[in-house]
């Protein structure tokens, strides 16, 4: 049985909801970008899948793309772990409630 | 070449001054000084050689727009002078600034650098995309030296500065793209000739839009509210270059953009030269009262100002010189007495009038200098504000006695604010104890005194500055026209037809002419599109494949010619005027 | 032909100015001034120079003049004009006095303001004031005159404020510099008019007469006297300004504040006087316009006969002698309106040197008292200062109008002209000048008897010090005497000397000549005249001795020297009506300052709070929790992608 281009889509949707869930609803920070992570790699996967409905040739285009935004990934995710593990350090917590320094 | 050395190489100057020490502000200070020499002595040079364009490169596209932006420098004779004073007085300042600053002289001067490259770029922009970039550029660094250099309330005069005078110029960005998505391209011609196609309603507020930026740089009254605060608090030596240079900008801008670009009406050239009067004594009385010294120079200048718009207003066919003449003599006067009031605030502390006095007494150099310069900006005969007023009021006279005259009241003031000036700073006895800061160097001395002497000089001898208008010579005026017409058109001889003339004259008289003021006027248009030299004429008339040619147009069209070529043709609008006063 | 270039007469003293600036300016930080000896020459030097400058020209001059233009000084579109000199019978008089005497008040204040710390500095503007006095005089067009005019208004500004450690002294040049810009507007807008009429040529002098000749003889009189009117009564608002004439004379007094010599050179001998020069060359013009001849004699009319009633009330003996000179301006101004321009000018010249001599000697008894002005705590001097009293008693004389001396012969010629210029109007001007003469007998009269006669009224102290004026000052003063008793014999028509009128009558005998033909004068036997003014004379004398060599003066010591009561009432109406003015400009600052400028500062203040209000508003939106917000995000973009979806798609 081949696969078929709309299960990848729906296997997609249900790993980027798990993930953005994950990131709305953990509180602790760790938690809330591997959530992000998991969205962005859902995004990733929907690349190759629509890539797959393609001919041949122009498929090769929709196949790199999640690579450089794997790549991109990596970066994003060394400056966000980064980001929290110096906010760690002044704040004495992971929990993302109590990170409300921002507002004006 | 010149043209791009007096824009692009002050900011490679601001760049090189960030390689100086931070710490030692006397080796940044002579290398900052030389450079200032340097570029002094290009504008000489700009003034001398002439007009000159450099060759329009196509920088790039705005977004529904129909032609490119180019970066694109001409100068003329008013755009050069302006450069001059914005050099002249950036080294003067450098000069000054070294007893002030300290050590962060380096920041100082960079700060001076970058604002004396966007205010060259302002006034010799041809592009209109470019001189409004140049026109915002100025603000910034100048807010900076503000928040960076001021006084005590330095951040609130930044803040109001900017806030201020970048919102009174947005109105002009959108206009200005407005303008950019009919016209075929950002130059001044085809703006002009694009702004013709639109309904009256749209043009009325295009052009506002255009008035609200300078109105607010000039500073006209009501739009004066950033000024007082601005200069007061601001280093004396950038007070000088923003009253002597960077208020230019707004006339400047009414002269070389406004007036080519708009077909104004008689309602609008009358109230904008009641504003400007209205300016001048608003000024003048505010002037009286001021106790700040920096104050009291910035309403003087403001009026000043006011009473140069309203020179320039008049449309009179003397217009240009004396406008010209003014602004220099101006420049020079109020740069010279700012700095001054610096040396003054330094020696003293203090910068409140009533508080000094009897520095005639404790620093007679300072004095004989400030006494001067406050005499010079009395427009004594001889000094080049006296040929400035002489001439504005000359063209004033032109439109009726009573602009005279209340112009002649405002010089009356004047005279009563500068002689209270100089009687509470330098006459009487020192009002309070203090310790004595820093008096006047000898470099100091000899800059303000060759500023001093320039006046003289070109109060006796005002070709200096006039000539530089007839420069323009007709092979620029050509060059100009064809090379940044021809892409867009071709050129066609061809005279108004008789159709035209027939709607030109019954437009006349809807507009209250006489019999014989029409047939003279009609004959001389007749004989002067004849006559006018091809390449300005043709690419108009080509252009006008609008049928409708109001004389407003034709009004309009031939202030355009006159500004950028710069009295080569007088303008349609003067004409009709010398001649109804001839009638009479 | 050749001779001496005529800007050699303006370039000595500008020498001199530049000179003496720098010295000054060197000087000023040493502890020690820069030798008097040197300075003083160099002073005199200059002014001396131009004067024999003046003398070559002055009688090697043909009948014609000489004409020079330098170089052209403003060329713009609708305006031209040249720098030239023009010299010719009127300006060759103006020049021989002006240089003369300011050589002569130069050498004289070498004396006086020996000792002074600004000795350098006061020579500097001496210089400055005499060069351009020449330019006034010299220039060919109005323009130039202009720059002097303006010019000497600025050295007269810097010569009263010359002790600016006092702040009087500063108000004083202030109001001075002031009042005559309000004069000098008149004079700008007076040739602005001109240039409407006929272009930029109409402010050359020659180019002004050869158009009213056109206009003339083209029989366009009519037409034009309005506009010309106008221009005509602007120059006068100058001329009132320069002159002190009403409403423009409050200045003159308050001017007094300055050195002695000053008061000499400028307030009584030459710049005073170019309102009348500026009269007669611009005769031409003036002999066209009755309605402001008119304006013309009853301003000075009653500028003449107010100050010598206001001089019959002051104490400080420099004030007595201001409104003299503004009560003799008077005299000039009532002659220039009957256009007898030559004899107004001919009153000029020998007013020139009997005030002179007057401020000058009053200059040496201020300087023998120490500094006293008060003529309450003066008396006797004419034992201690014999020189001094001799010339003052000479200039006296000249100034009553005695037989004989100088003023004699200019004032009576002043009041033969205007009793002959009209059948109602020349009488009427004729009595109030006569009583003006006699008055003017009075005050100066008090003002010698005062002085010189009865006993000394001050401290005993000083009148130990009281001592005659050194020889540097008394040589001047003794020259100025002898030119009061004897300049008026170049014009005493009574014995048939008319040289003056001679030399003038190219400049304004052809307006004269216009004017006569319009209005022809009755033929009066001028020995009544004389008669009648030497009445005059000997009668206000009589009346001053009768009244105030008697009279018990009480010498009141620190008294302050303003008059009071109705005194100052009269002494200061003009000041009132100034104020009046003054207080509606300051009232228009304060209403901008205060009201207007504040209503703007709260718009625009109004307008930044909103925006911030705004802004505050916005940022309730913005929520403390995180998780919070990026759900919101999430749900944003959803939202937006359906929106996307269901409204058809994004294009």
């Amino acid at each position: 049985m081949e696969l078929q281009p709309l299960y990848i889509q729906i296997l997609a949707l249900v790993i980027f909801a798990i993930g953005i869930i994950v990131a709305v609803a953990r509180r602790n920070l760790f938690f809330v970008l591997m959530g992000v992570e998991l969205a962005l790699n859902a995004v990733n996967l929907s690349f190759v899948g629509f890539a797959k409905t393609l001919p041949a040739e122009a498929s090769v285009t929709g196949q790199i793309v999640p690579l450089f935004s794997i790549a991109v990934a990596a970066a994003e995710a060394c400056v966000g772990f980064a980001m929290v593990i110096m906010i760690f350090r002044n704040k004495e917590s992971v929990d993302a409630d109590s990170y409300s320094d921002m507002k004006g | 070449m010149l043209l791009n050395l007096l824009v692009i190489a002050p900011f490679v100057a601001a760049i090189l001054m960030v390689l100086n020490s931070k710490e030692d502000s006397s080796a940044s200070s002579r290398m900052a000084i030389l450079m200032g020499v340097a570029f002094a002595a290009m504008s000489v040079a700009l003034i001398v050689t002439g007009n000159q364009a450099t060759t329009p490169v196509e920088w790039f596209h705005i977004p529904g727009t129909r032609g490119p932006v180019y970066y694109y420098l001409y100068a003329h004779g008013l755009g050069a002078w302006m450069v001059f004073l914005s050099c002249g007085l950036s080294l003067v300042a450098l000069i000054s600034a070294r007893s002030i600053t300290g050590k962060s002289y380096r920041n100082f001067a960079i700060g001076i650098f970058a604002l004396m490259g966007a205010m060259n770029g302002t006034f010799l922009a041809a592009d209109a995309v470019l001189f409004f970039f140049f026109f915002e550029a100025m603000v910034i660094p100048a807010a900076i030296l503000i928040a960076a250099f001021g006084g005590e309330k330095r951040t609130t005069a930044a803040m109001t500065f900017a806030i201020y005078t970048l919102v009174g110029s947005a109105p002009m960005m959108v206009a200005l793209w407005y303008l950019l998505t009919i016209a075929d391209n950002s130059l001044l011609l085809s703006m002009a000739v694009a702004i013709q196609s639109l309904p009256a309603d749209t043009q009325t507020l295009v052009m506002l839009s255009f008035l609200l930026a300078f109105l607010v740089k000039t500073p006209i009254f009501p739009f004066h509210g950033w000024q007082a605060i601005t200069y007061a608090e601001a280093p004396a030596p950038l007070s000088a270059i923003l009253t002597g240079a960077m208020s230019k900008a707004g006339v400047f801008g009414f002269i070389a953009w406004v007036l080519p670009i708009f077909p104004l009406n008689l309602n609008y050239i009358s109230g904008l030269m009641w504003l400007g009067l209205g300016t001048a004594i608003y000024g003048a009385l505010m002037a009286l009262r001021a106790t700040d010294g920096k104050r009291l120079l910035a309403y003087s200048s403001m009026s000043h100002l006011g009473f140069a718009v309203a020179g320039v207003f008049s449309l009179s066919e003397a217009m240009l010189p004396a406008v010209l003449v003014l602004l220099v003599a101006h420049g020079i006067s109020a740069g010279v007495q700012y700095f001054l009031m610096g040396v003054a605030e330094r020696m003293t502390g203090t910068r409140n009038i009533n508080e000094m006095g009897g520095l005639s007494s404790k620093n007679p150099v300072f004095s004989f200098l400030f006494g001067a310069a406050g005499v010079m900006a009395l427009a004594v005969p001889g000094t080049a504000g006296f040929v400035g007023e002489f001439t504005v009021l000359l063209s004033l006279w032109d439109l009726g006695p009573l602009p005279a005259l209340v112009g002649g009241f405002c010089l009356i003031l004047s005279a009563t604010y500068v002689l209270r000036f100089i009687q509470k700073v330098l006459f009487g006895k020192p009002a309070r104890e203090y310790q004595e800061g820093t008096r006047t160097t000898a470099l100091e001395g000899v800059a303000f005194g060759s500023m001093l002497a320039l006046l003289l000089a070109f109060g006796l001898h005002p070709a200096f500055v006039t000539n530089s208008l007839h420069l323009f010579d007709e092979g620029i005026t050509e060059e100009l026209t064809t090379e940044v017409v021809e892409e867009v058109t071709e050129p066609a001889e061809q005279p108004m037809t008789a159709e035209e003339l027939r709607e030109l004259d019954s437009t006349l008289a809807a507009s209250g002419f006489t019999e014989e003021e029409r047939k003279a006027l009609l004959a001389q248009i007749q004989s002067e599109t004849l006559a006018v030299d091809s390449a300005v004429a043709a690419s108009e008339a080509a252009e006008d494949s609008v049928e409708a040619q109001g004389a407003a147009e034709e009004q309009a069209a031939a202030v355009g010619t006159d500004s950028s070529a710069a009295g080569a043709e007088p303008p349609a609008v003067e004409t009709e005027k010398t001649e109804a006063s001839e009638n009479e | 032909m050749t001779h001496l270039p005529l800007w050699f007469i303006p370039l000595f003293p500008l020498i001199g100015t530049i000179l003496l600036g720098t010295i000054a300016v060197v000087s000023s930080g040493a502890k020690k001034g820069p030798s008097e000896g040197l300075v003083g020459t160099l002073a005199v030097l200059f002014p001396a120079l131009s004067f024999a400058v003046v003398a070559i020209l002055a009688c090697s001059m043909p009948e014609a003049g000489f004409r020079e233009t330098l170089c052209n000084w403003i060329d713009i579109p609708l305006f031209r004009a040249d720098i030239g000199f023009l010299f010719d019978g009127l300006s060759r008089i103006m020049l021989l006095f002006v240089t003369g005497i300011g050589s002569l008040i130069a050498m004289y204040s070498i004396g006086y303001m020996h000792g002074d710390r600004g000795f350098a500095r006061f020579f500097a503007y001496i210089n400055l004031f005499l060069f351009s006095m020449v330019v006034l005089v010299l220039a060919d067009s109005l323009l130039l005159t202009f720059l002097g005019w303006e010019g000497v208004g600025l050295c007269s500004y810097l010569l009263i404020g010359f002790w600016n450690q006092d702040i009087k002294n500063c108000k004083a040049a202030n109001k001075a510099f002031i009042v005559n810009r309000v004069g000098d507007i008149g004079f700008l807008l007076g040739m602005l008019t001109l240039v409407t009429i006929g272009g930029s040529s109409l402010l050359n002098y020659d180019g002004l007469a050869a158009f009213i000749n056109m206009v003339i003889g083209a029989g366009e009189v009519v037409e034009l006297v309005l506009p010309l009117s106008l221009a005509g009564l602007l120059f006068f608002i100058g001329c009132t300004g320069k002159s002190a004439q009403i409403p423009l004379l409050t200045w003159l007094p308050d001017a007094m504040a300055g050195p002695t010599p000053v008061s000499a050179l400028i307030h009584a001998a030459t710049m005073v006087t170019s309102g009348v020069y500026l009269l007669a060359r611009l005769s031409m013009m003036f002999c066209l316009l009755e309605h402001v001849l008119l304006i013309i004699v009853f301003v000075g009319m009653f500028t003449a006969l107010w100050a010598a009633i206001a001089g019959l009330l002051q104490n400080d003996i420099k004030k007595v002698l201001a409104y003299s000179t503004i009560s003799q301006l008077g005299y000039m101004f009532m002659a220039a309106g009957v256009c007898a321009f030559d004899a107004s000018i001919f009153h000029v010249f020998t007013h020139a040197f009997f005030k002179a001599a007057l401020f000058l000697g009053a200059g040496a008894v201020i300087h023998s008292l120490a500094g006293e002005q008060d003529m309450r705590r003066m008396g006797g001097l004419i034992n201690k200062t014999p020189v001094t009293a001799c010339v003052m008693i000479f200039a006296f004389l000249a100034i009553v109008g005695f037989p004989g001396f100088a003023g004699f012969w200019s004032k009576d010629l002043i009041l033969e002209r205007i009793f002959v210029s009209g059948p109602i109007l020349g009488p009427i001007v004729y009595v109030v000048g006569l009583a003006t003469a006699v008055i003017t007998a009075v005050y100066m009269g008090r003002l010698i008897i005062m002085t010189f006669f009865g006993k000394y009224r001050g401290d005993k102290e000083t009148e130990e010090h009281i001592h005659e004026a050194p020889a540097v000052m008394l040589f001047p003063m003794v020259i100025l005497a002898f030119g009061a008793i004897f300049s008026g014999y170049l014009w005493a028509d009574s014995i048939g000397l008319t040289f003056f009128r001679d030399s003038m009558a190219s400049v304004v005998g052809q307006a004269q000549a216009l004017y006569l033909a319009a209005n022809p004068a009755a033929h009066v036997n001028p020995v009544i005249f004389a008669a009648l003014g030497t009445l005059a004379a000997l009668g206000g004398m009589y009346i001053a001795w009768k009244v105030f060599s008697r009279a018990r003066i009480i010498g009141v010591k620190g008294a302050s020297t303003v008059p009071e009561g109705s005194a100052a009432s009269w002494t200061f109406l003009w000041d009132y009506i100034h104020c009046a003015f003054i207080a509606v400009v300051n009232i228009l600052a304060w209403f901008c300052d205060v009201v207007v400028e504040k209503v703007l500062q709260a718009i625009q203040w109004t307008i930044a709070a909103i925006v911030e209000i705004l802004g505050d508003g916005a940022s309730i939106l913005q929520v403390r929790k995180v998780r919070l917000q990026l759900s919101f995000s999430v749900a944003g973009v959803a939202l937006l992608v359906m929106l996307v979806i269901f409204s058809g798609g994004l294009v």
